[in-house]
């Protein structure tokens, strides 16, 4: 650029930090509202359960003599508190928020979810879930990434994504466009007021595609969106009470971030924890504990705001564990398992579709009877009306009159 | 481009970066690369006493009886050990990779053996390989050490036989009833000849050949001659009784092998920006003839390569963008920086993207672009001041960053704290000596920077090192030109 120009850009008022603020994040700016507004407003939050969430004890088919079987002290009886839903199936007794939404007809329960050939390591599975990529595939973008990659040239509003952490996921890394990682807009702004780097931040990106531009082009978004991510985020503090946990706080902030009219359309949180080779029991429960209470007050929150009509959220972990309990009451990597959809949208409620079937295993391991992708189809396409095909690599089923 | 920026780009490239005193030499391009070849040819394999401890300790193999088993798995088998005994466990194998992790990084600041080192590193991610077993970790990247600046034959051959490789990849479950293919997909679609030069018959019929590749409890390669099919196999239009090492003959009998690896090599040495006239087919095409007809010679190519005129082009001068262990090895080796405690140069790996012993899958490391999102770009601009002004610096990895010891707590994964770390500046100082100071900046970042600076930059360089005391000087100077842009570059 020539030098007349960025002393202009420089010394003149556009030169003000809002002017480097990505489009999709304008509330402010009404044009781009009303091109977000067109492409349907709706929004996606995905929780990822890390370390293989048992599914089996968390949606409990307590009705099932092979379950109890399997798991002669880990199985958890009818009696000691599960919570009823159809189908003989229950949720874990740590889980009562949630059956409280279940009961409101807010949550969706998939069973077997899955893909072929999976994959028993944590890295490698949530690899491909978050890649949504086959198993004998390498896919260096995510899912949500390449969403966020694949805006409508009709919108002209390219989408963003936030994850509520101090780091980014594959999940959310596109090949053009990325997500921002953010503890909390406090913190994400702080780092940005780094004397240095606010310096170097307000620099302009050169024109070119070259890589230090890139660099300078990165850079500037993400101070920029920091601080408009910091001012914005001021206008609602949260009054609900949220479980005084990591991932309490987190969806907190991810409730804050929505409710003051941040225009993303992918919000990404993460509850870590679930690798219970020993003593599951209690190590799961109170996780359950910590998922249904956050959940809980999440979803109250975005009703109070009028906003959870527009908000679905997606529940899922790398894999399920082992069917059979193993000799330290624990479980250990297995496969199929449960995800969990919630949100005013949904136009099916309840178990939507059949149990596990404990009687056809795959070596001890349940079977898939739908692959993870197929939901990711649905999402994409029927919730954010987005190109599944093209994001997905081929055609998944979709869900029929899901969301 | 002067001689020192010719100089700077092959100790970038060839190595992981320049020292004062490398430029202080100034001897020309030509001479730097003999003197780097000629140190890159004595072998030193990583040695790591505690892994042997954590071996011991913890998992003194099991023989197995049952060959449907993983050989190697009954000794970590989760379910069969205490929760006390599961946890030291974790704890041994996380150690022994830590100090695998470091001792490598170590050595790539300090050895003279850069460019066995730079190869070594190249091969990690091109064979890449995780399991959970530290000392079959160690083993594979020793082999790949030895064979590194060899016959590209040999090394294929020595890593399709490694027990890390054949475990990762399933060759343990590849049996001639019940053939696994993905070892025999992953030779051919990442090792070699790559995609759309080979069928899905040739998966499968390569697949049969290296039934039987196995290892023992030992961690030593084992052909299971019951496993392995002995029928004939057609593949790549060859029809015979093919093994395993047959099946590698005939892959590298194709030119487009020379080409593929040739490619991969030229990305990773020369440019991989996305334009399309990266990677130049110009350059690309003697280079893989030559390979081919050297019958895979690997110094004889990497000499051509670092030869060519092309090479000191601007456009692959300055334009690449550092991994993560380019960038911390090349902090540590430019200013020979040490860690009193060497923990979080895990962490930083960890919140960069990129941990040595652990690549995201077979594919090994995406690279380029991918390197850089908002966190990692911020991240990599805090980390000058961490390092060499004990600034403190908060971030929680994720758990899927720690599945070596998946049960890591949320404060365990927390790292928060300044890193006590001391650079060694005088050299820097030395080189600069007789610079007058007004020009000390800017000679400074010909040094640090191998993009040129920004004039802006150069301005703010020059104002923070005039706020700084005169002792500090010279380290605000280091500190804020690493801190920039231009130096995630190189």
């Amino acid at each position: 650029m020539p030098t007349s120009r960025r002393n202009f850009l420089k010394t003149s008022v556009l030169a003000s930090s809002l002017l480097f603020v990505p489009k999709f994040l304008h509330a402010l700016d009404q044009q781009g509202v009303q091109q977000l507004r067109n492409s349907n407003g709706k929004r996606l939050v995905v929780v990822q359960l890390g370390g293989g969430n048992d599914g089996l004890n968390m949606v409990v088919p307590f009705r099932n003599d092979l379950y109890y079987k399997a798991r002669p002290t880990l199985g958890i009886k009818e009696q000691s508190g599960l919570l009823t839903l159809d189908q003989d199936l229950a949720f874990n007794p740590h889980m009562t928020p949630l059956k409280s939404l279940y009961d409101q007809g807010l949550v969706g329960v998939l069973n077997s979810v899955g893909y072929p050939n999976p994959d028993r390591s944590h890295f490698r599975s949530m690899d491909i879930w978050q890649s949504g990529s086959a198993s004998d595939q390498y896919v260096t973008s995510g899912w949500l990434g390449r969403y966020l990659d694949s805006s409508c040239s009709a919108c002209q509003v390219p989408y963003n994504g936030l994850e509520v952490d101090d780091t980014l996921s594959l999940a959310m890394k596109g090949e053009l466009r990325k997500g921002l990682a953010l503890k909390s807009p406090e913190k994400f702004h702080q780092v940005t007021q780094n004397w240095f780097i606010q310096q170097v931040s307000g620099q302009q990106a050169g024109g070119s595609s070259s890589e230090l531009d890139y660099l300078y082009k990165t850079l500037a978004e993400t101070a920029s969106s920091a601080d408009y991510l910091y001012q914005t985020s001021k206008v609602y503090k949260s009054a609900i009470a949220y479980p005084n946990t990591e991932f309490g706080k987190n969806l907190k902030t991810t409730a804050e971030l929505i409710n003051s009219g941040i225009e993303s359309r992918v919000f990404y949180v993460s509850l870590t924890g679930f690798d219970t080779h020993v003593r599951q029991q209690e190590q799961q429960g109170k996780l359950l504990g910590d998922l249904s209470g956050g959940l809980g007050a999440f979803v109250e929150d975005l009703q109070k705001s009028g906003q959870l009509n527009d908000t679905l959220i997606l529940v899922f972990s790398e894999f399920g564990r082992r069917v059979t309990q193993n000799a330290s009451n624990g479980t250990d990597h297995g496969t199929a398992n449960n995800v969990l959809l919630l949100g005013g949208g949904l136009r099916r409620q309840g178990i939507l579709n059949a149990a596990p079937d404990l009687l056809n295993l795959d070596q001890g391991d349940l079977k898939y009877q739908l692959d993870f992708r197929s939901v990711y189809a649905t999402v994409l396409r029927d919730w954010l009306g987005a190109d599944d095909q093209a994001i997905l690599g081929s055609e998944f089923a979709r869900l029929p009159g899901l969301v | 481009m002067t001689n020192q920026q010719q100089l700077q780009h092959l100790y970038w490239r060839a190595g992981f970066g320049p020292r004062p005193e490398d430029v202080a030499a100034n001897l020309s391009p030509r001479k730097a690369l003999r003197q780097l070849l000629r140190d890159a040819q004595p072998y030193q394999p990583l040695a790591s006493p505690g892994i042997q401890a954590a071996e011991m300790q913890a998992m003194t193999p099991t023989p197995t009886p049952d060959l449907r088993q993983d050989p190697q798995a009954p000794a970590l088998k989760k379910n069969e050990l205490t929760p006390e005994q599961r946890r030291q466990q974790n704890r041994q194998i996380r150690d022994a990779f830590y100090e695998m992790n470091t001792g490598w990084l170590a050595r790539m600041a300090s050895s003279p053996a850069q460019l066995r080192e730079k190869m070594t590193f190249f091969w990690h991610g091109h064979f890449a390989c995780r399991v959970r077993r530290p000392d079959a970790a160690l083993q594979l990247n020793n082999t790949i050490r030895r064979l590194a600046l060899g016959k590209f034959s040999d090394l294929l051959l020595a890593v399709s036989k490694e027990p890390a490789m054949l475990q990762f990849l399933n060759n343990q479950q590849n049996r001639k009833q019940r053939p696994n293919e993905n070892f025999a997909r992953e030779v051919m679609e990442l090792f070699t000849i790559g995609r759309g030069h080979y069928t899905e018959q040739d998966v499968k019929e390569a697949a049969r050949a290296f039934t039987g590749w196995s290892y023992d409890a030992q961690g030593q390669f084992v052909f299971r001659e019951k496993q392995h099919d002995v029928g004939p196999k057609t593949f790549l239009g060859r029809t015979g009784n093919f093994g395993g090492e047959d099946i590698l003959t005939i892959i590298l009998e194709q030119p487009q092998t020379a080409e593929f690896i040739t490619t991969k090599l030229y990305r990773f040495f020369v440019n991989d920006t996305p334009n399309p006239a990266h990677p130049n087919p110009a350059h690309i095409q003697p280079l893989a003839k030559a390979f081919f007809q050297s019958n895979y010679d690997l110094t004889d190519l990497m000499e051509r390569l670092f030869t060519a005129d092309w090479f000191y082009d601007a456009a692959n001068v300055g334009t690449r963008i550092k991994s993560p262990i380019e960038l911390l090895a090349g902090i540590k080796r430019t200013l020979g920086v040490e860690l009193e405690d060497k923990k979080p140069l895990i962490v930083f790996q960890k919140a960069l993207g990129q941990t040595l012993f652990e690549p995201p899958n077979v594919a090994g490391w995406a690279g380029g672009r991918s390197w850089i999102d908002s966190s990692t770009l911020l991240f990599r601009l805090q980390l000058p001041q961490v390092l060499l002004k004990n600034a403190e610096i908060s971030i929680a990895l994720k758990e899927d960053e720690n599945d070596i010891d998946p049960q890591q707590t949320k404060a365990d994964r927390t790292f928060r704290q300044p890193v006590k770390a001391k650079a060694k500046l005088a050299p820097l100082g030395l080189l600069l000596a007789k610079t007058p100071e007004a020009q000390q900046p800017a000679a400074l970042s010909q040094f640090l920077l191998q993009a040129p600076i920004r004039p802006e930059n150069l301005q703010l360089v020059q104002q923070v090192a005039q706020k700084a005391p005169a002792e500090g000087h010279l380290r605000t100077m280091v500190t804020s030109l690493l801190s920039l842009p231009e130096y995630q570059l190189m």
